[in-house]
This record gives structure tokens, C-alpha cells and sequence, in this order.
């Protein structure tokens, strides 16, 4: 049998009434929901907010430019950038073959390994330890190196103060 | 197909034209169906998926690092290409293209900072990303490719910096990149002639330059797209399954 709405669509049937009890249901972590509006919405605004970040910072902040090039003077210290600064405090003290092949190229392969590795199936941290905790200290240590070889070496790899003689580079 | 579309606007007028028809090609959006129908038919949407699981929506899941990360590389191509019109990798020549470009180029002080400061941005966003990822257990089965994909894209990234470092050819750039390269040298066997090949040379020099150049410019952003294309598809796939771990949790 065929109806037709007030607005004139054509429905199969139209039942009045309310909805049966435990028709409804709280929305679940697991429920699907369309990604237009609800996904692609937020990430504008996180495209957005990050946009902005960037352009405030570039207005507050010129990228660092010194003397041209020159091969006969080397500046001390002499500063691989921020993201190698682990790999070079890790220089400091290591042999080089440890320092800069061994530790980067375990870095690597273990993350490229790790999920080969860690095979079971629960993601809440107190159901995975040993990966929580073998990470955690891994990341905290790589942060520690950087932050030391960033900001407290100084000449000749010598320990400094930041607030006393500042020799990080960006 | 969908109902009616009887809406007034614009938009929706323009779309019910030969012309809009023949550009969107889907049907309005009135049912969810159509919603569906109008992001497959959709270049720009074809990214995404349709729909994905309520909890990837909140911030905590996710920090939106990776769309983060996307926004930022994608503020880099378009600062880059400025840059590289008024750049040319020669030792002669970079330093004062840079002093150039930060004097007298239109918004190029500006552009040079944003394209600095959102390299080391991304370098940032892209390893937080790749921490999320591990805490929240997301590249476990069936993921576990897609984060071997993610470790390669971490690996690009920070050569895709390196490489820029090079350019402005200051104090900098020259001594960073020769500690960078020595490095290199210690891997067993092979090192001297990897790190050879970098440089073009015994010690950093004009091949060194063009070398890191084009890697800069050509090489690592055609590999890192690519890649990205295969871990976003990935992303894509896996973005509607059901993977409710809270039972064997608890």
C-alpha cells in the first residue's frame, strides 16, 4: 500500500505514534558517523589553528641567517641540527660506531619491527607494559639527549648553563 | 538516486544546471545515501572515508597530528615554490639570493620564516604523531604495515629538513651538514662511499649543494607524497573497522 506525505512523497507506510521503548540508543564510542561534517570539520579547524600558529610565529620570528659559508673557519661548538642533537651528544660519548650507526640503526629497524614484535591484540597500557614502558623510556632518553645537546653544550662539547651562554641553533 | 532537491540557494540551484550536473555528477544530499554517493564521487573527499568510528572524532584520540602533519607539509610546498623562484643552488650565488629574498622579494622575509619554522614544525608533529600512535596501540594487527609505512614517511621527513638546511649556505648550514654527513662515514664498509655520494666531493662543496638541491626539491617530495598517498589509501580502508579490544581488556 502506498501513501503520500503532506509534502507529497510517496512512502510505503506511516505508522503514528512513538517510537517502541529501547528504540534509542546512547551514542557509542564504536558508532559509525558520517566524516561529512563531523571528521572533516574539525580537522579544518585544526588545519585552521595550525596555520595560524605558523603565521603568528613567521611575523614574531625571522629564520636565523649568519656570516656566508666558509670552509677555513669552523664555528665552536659545531651544531648538527636539533633532530640530530641525541645522535651527536650520543657521539660525545660512544665510539662512532656505536654513537652513529649502531643506536640509529637499531632505533629504526625496532620501530620498523615493533609491530611484528608486539603481537597482542590489547591497546590499554595496563594490558601492554613491557611495550609502554620499553617505549616510554626510549622517547624520555632520545628527549633528554636532545635537549642536552640543543641547549647545554657549548664549546669544544663543553656542558653550559642555558641561561648563562646560549648555543642552540634552529 | 536521491529525492528532489527543492532547496533555493545558490549553490543548489547552480548545481542543478546542465553545467553543475555535469561537474559534481552526484545526487543532492538529502538522504544519507546520497551523502555517501556525493564523497565517491568526490576528487577532493575520495581521501576520506565515508564514515569512521565516533571515537576517532575527539581530540584526545588523536591530537590531529596526522592532518597536522598534512597541513603543514602542504604549507611547505607552497612556501617552497616561492622560494625556489628567487633561489639558485650555486655556492656563488645562494647566500645572497637569501639576503635577496629577505630584503627586497614581496613577503619573502615572511615566506622564508614560515617555510623554516614549518619544517621544524613538521619534523615535531610528524614524531608526536608516530607517539600517539604507539600509546593509543594502533599499529596493531591489521595496521601494522600502515605504521612501517609511517616510519619510512619519519625518516623522509627529517632527510626532506636536512637537505633544506643546506641551502641558505651560512655558518649554519655548511657546519651542520658537514657534522651531519660524518656521521655517515662510521657505518662499516660502505660509509665513505655513502657519505661521497652525498657530498659529490671529499667536504662539502658546489656539488654538495646542487646534490642536496635537488634531492630538496625534487627527489624527496615526489618520494614523500607518494608514500603518503599509500599510508592516507591505508588509512582510508581500515577506517570503518570494528575493533571493539575493550572486552578482551576487561
Amino acid at each position: 500500500m502506498t501513501e503520500t506525505t503532506p509534502d507529497g512523497r510517496r512512502v510505503l507506510g506511516l505508522v503514528p505514534g512513538k517510537p517502541v521503548a529501547g528504540d534509542r540508543k546512547e551514542p557509542d564510542d564504536q558508532d559509525l558517523v558520517m566524516v561529512w561534517p563531523h571528521l572533516l570539520i574539525r580537522h579544518a579547524v585544526a588545519a585552521m589553528g595550525i596555520l595560524l600558529s605558523v603565521l603568528v610565529i613567521s611575523v614574531l620570528f625571522d629564520a636565523p641567517l649568519r656570516s656566508v659559508a666558509n670552509p677555513s673557519q669552523t664555528p665552536n661548538p659545531e651544531k648538527a641540527p636539533w633532530y640530530f642533537a641525541a645522535l651527536q651528544e650520543l657521539l660525545s660519548h660512544f665510539h662512532p660506531l656505536v654513537a652513529g650507526v649502531l643506536v640509529p640503526g637499531a632505533i629504526i629497524t625496532g620501530l620498523i619491527a615493533l609491530p611484528y614484535i608486539d603481537t597482542s591484540p590489547h591497546d590499554k597500557p595496563r594490558h601492554r607494559k613491557v611495550a609502554v614502558v620499553t617505549f616510554t623510556i626510549v622517547i624520555v632518553a632520545w628527549i633528554v639527549l636532545t635537549i642536552v645537546g640543543f641547549a647545554f653544550r657549548g664549546p669544544n662539547w663543553g656542558w653550559v648553563w642555558p641561561w648563562n651562554e646560549w648555543h642552540g641553533e634552529l | 538516486m536521491g529525492m528532489t532537491d527543492e532547496r533555493t540557494g545558490v549553490v543548489a540551484r547552480l548545481r542543478r544546471t546542465p553545467v553543475g550536473k555535469s561537474i559534481f555528477r552526484s545526487p543532492p544530499r538529502v538522504t544519507p545515501r546520497d551523502r555517501a554517493a556525493g564523497h565517491w564521487s568526490n576528487f577532493l573527499l575520495h581521501i576520506y572515508p565515508v564514515k569512521i568510528r565516533r571515537r576517532e572524532l575527539s581530540f584526545r584520540f588523536s591530537w590531529y597530528l596526522g592532518i597536522i602533519s598534512t597541513v603543514l607539509f602542504g604549507s611547505l610546498v607552497v612556501s617552497g615554490i616561492y622560494l625556489m623562484f628567487f633561489y639558485v643552488p650555486s655556492p656563488n650565488q645562494a647566500y645572497t639570493d637569501i639576503q635577496t629574498i629577505q630584503t627586497e622579494v614581496t613577503f619573502g622575509q615572511y615566506i622564508r620564516n614560515v617555510h623554516r619554522w614549518s619544517a621544524h614544525m613538521m619534523v615535531l608533529a610528524v614524531a608526536m604523531h608516530m607517539a600517539r600512535v604507539f600509546y593509543r596501540g594502533a599499529y596493531k594487527a591489521p595496521r601494522q604495515f600502515n605504521w612501517v609505512i609511517g616510519v619510512i614517511l619519519l625518516v623522509l621527513t627529517l632527510l626532506l629538513s636536512f637537505t633544506g638546511y643546506l641551502l641558505p649556505w651560512d655558518q649554519l648550514a655548511f657546519w651542520a651538514v658537514t657534522v651531519g654527513t660524518e656521521m655517515a662515514a662510521f657505518v662499516p664498509l660502505i660509509g665513505g662511499s655513502v657519505q661521497e655520494m652525498l657530498l659529490g666531493g671529499p667536504v662539502v662543496g658546489a656539488a654538495t649543494l646542487l646534490r642536496f638541491y635537488v634531492l630538496h626539491v625534487a627527489v624527496l617530495p615526489s618520494l614523500i607524497v607518494f608514500v603518503l598517498m599509500i599510508h592516507l589509501w591505508r588509512w582510508r580502508k581500515d577506517a570503518m573497522l570494528d575493533l571493539d579490544r575493550s572486552e578482551a581488556d576487561d
